[in-house]
């Protein structure tokens, strides 16, 4: 086998054959100030424009040597797409929406048109620029997020929350499945615009729910969800998710992206034959207060313990040195 | 009378919040001191609570219910105490920085140093160094408590405290730190008082910081 990014991804993805080095992929945002200079693109342009997307994501790629282009850098395309204010941001900031519009859990109206909205479309138009750019020579990534994700920005997390706790099944449950056909619907369309890969991003995070939460409300939507896209699936969790990282396998995804709080060779023990994983180079302590020799010893105790994708634990700072995420390029090219 | 507070206190551990006001009734009307139910049962049983919270028995939801059971419960006392009645265990003045508009980990934190029976002033999220000083300046807290979840926001904490020490405030009031990217290495790095890994551990912090005094 060649060892072209695209094939060093696509063949750890599915636990194929080995090439030269593990692949160094990003599945969530890799965008620092570094990298928005050497590109000459910024927020909030790069959220807001497909020209100025692809090209930050391709210079993940040519400037900092990833595997993998990922055009979507904030959590917020859905959002905006189903009626919430979303603030862009800045350079120094990200998206956010403070604005819930579903906070009383009545009934979420997906508009027909929703892939149409300029949120979504931006991000389809991304990709199909970076298919014609970069396909088949490099992984192109899409994200979309999840239900249970959605319905944080619909209801409010806290509020969600609270329901959570007060038992209040019905209710959630139908916001989760009100929800799912956009998180369906926008993946397939991800895949058809150009993405190899597609990232779900579903924080029923480990500090925030148990895994009975997890077993209870989301596994089955996940599985269905699963079940009716075709393409190869990642789904991002954050936080310490050890106790459901078998659930995680159960509900059918091709790989999962972890947290450093969750140890390599741990996870790899328990799920590594079931699932590719993809992970996970700490980012407040190492990616971004670190040295490159921080980042490098992180790889490959990930790389040793048999991690089959070496990416960041979750969406970068945006003060990330360049030089740290060169590094964990770099450690990866010294091989297995 | 053991019954009712311990009756209070289960209450709280196990999120009656439909219960609450009545059993607090109940102890009111059988002549038991507002502030032993505050502190024997219903602040016990938020102790629980966090102890369950930082060992990873419960989560988020669970807590919020509990907090929330807590909050109808203290409101059914809080008519009844007067002022210099009331034993509040210090002031606590909470806030995340500039740039950050994440509050779910802050608000758990205020709920609980509430719970603990602190009086909290939550200033809310987006806060300027400048807003935090003249916020301590004007309030006199005991404890200044800065939340930050992104890595971005971090160095605001820092700004807090070196605008602190320009203003001579700095002695004045003990300064804890918490949220997802910070840890006990960049507390002291930045000259914080304590960092609190939870909610369980600020309460824990907050109170040590008070029997210090």
């Amino acid at each position: 086998m060649k060892s072209t990014p695209y094939n060093l991804v696509m063949s750890a993805l599915y636990k194929g054959k080995k090439g030269e080095r593990p692949p160094a992929v990003n599945v969530t945002s890799i965008v620092c100030h570094d990298l928005m200079d050497a590109a000459g693109v910024s927020f909030p342009q790069a959220h807001l424009d497909a020209d100025a997307m692809a090209e930050l994501a391709l210079a993940g790629h040519e400037i900092v040597g990833f595997d993998t282009v990922m055009p979507e850098y904030s959590v917020n395309q859905e959002a905006a797409a189903l009626g919430c204010e979303v603030d862009w941001g800045s350079r120094d900031r990200m998206p956010d929406s403070r604005m819930f519009p579903y906070a009383d859990f009545s009934d979420v109206v997906v508009p027909e048109n929703i892939l149409e909205k300029p949120s979504m479309r931006v991000v389809l138009d991304a990709l199909a620029k970076l298919r014609r750019h970069v396909g088949g020579k490099v992984a192109i990534v899409g994200k979309v997020m999840g239900p249970w994700t959605l319905s944080y920005h619909m209801a409010g997390t806290q509020n969600l929350l609270l329901q959570v706790g007060l038992g209040e099944k019905d209710k959630i449950v139908k916001m989760l499945r009100q929800l799912m056909p956009v998180t369906i619907a926008f993946a397939k369309a991800q895949f058809q615009a150009g993405a190899d890969i597609v990232v779900i991003a579903d924080h029923a995070t480990g500090n925030l729910v148990g895994a009975y939460h997890y077993q209870q409300y989301l596994l089955p939507i996940h599985q269905e969800i699963t079940a009716e896209i075709e393409g190869p699936l990642i789904l991002h969790v954050c936080g310490n998710c050890l106790d459901r990282l078998e659930l995680f396998a159960d509900a059918g995804f091709d790989g999962y992206n972890f947290e450093w709080q969750v140890d390599s060779r741990i996870a790899v023990q328990k799920v590594g034959h079931r699932i590719c994983l993809v992970g996970n180079v700490n980012n407040p302590q190492t990616l971004f207060q670190g040295t490159p020799e921080d980042v490098r010893r992180q790889v490959r105790y990930a790389v040793a313990a048999g991690v089959d994708m070496i990416a960041p634990e979750c969406a970068m700072p945006l003060a990330t040195p360049m030089a740290n995420l060169k590094a964990l390029v770099a450690a990866t090219h010294e091989g297995y | 009378m053991a019954d009712i507070l311990e009756d209070i206190k289960l209450a709280i551990v196990n999120g009656k919040h439909k219960e609450i006001e009545g059993l607090v009734q109940t102890a009111i009307t059988g002549q038991v001191d507002c502030n032993r139910i505050i502190n024997d049962a219903l602040i016990e049983g938020m102790d629980v609570i966090g102890k369950k919270f930082a060992g990873g028995e419960i989560f988020v939801p669970e807590m919020l219910v509990s907090a929330l059971t807590m909050q109808k419960g203290l409101a059914v006392i809080k008519p009844l105490l007067k002022a210099g009645n009331s034993q509040s265990r210090g002031t606590v003045l909470m806030g995340t920085v500039k740039g950050d508009l994440h509050d779910i980990g802050k608000k758990l934190v205020v709920m609980m140093l509430e719970g603990a029976g602190f009086q909290v002033v939550d200033l809310g999220v987006d806060m300027s160094a400048e807003k935090f000083v003249d916020k301590v300046a004007e309030v006199k807290p005991d404890v200044l408590g800065l939340s930050s979840l992104l890595t971005t926001t971090m160095p605001e904490m820092q700004k807090v405290i070196s605008l602190m020490q320009e203003r001579g405030l700095r002695d004045r009031v003990k300064i804890m730190i918490g949220g997802a990217p910070v840890d006990a290495r960049f507390a002291q790095k930045i000259g914080a008082d304590g960092y609190g890994k939870d909610a369980f551990e600020a309460v824990q912090l907050a109170r040590k910081f008070i029997s210090s005094n």
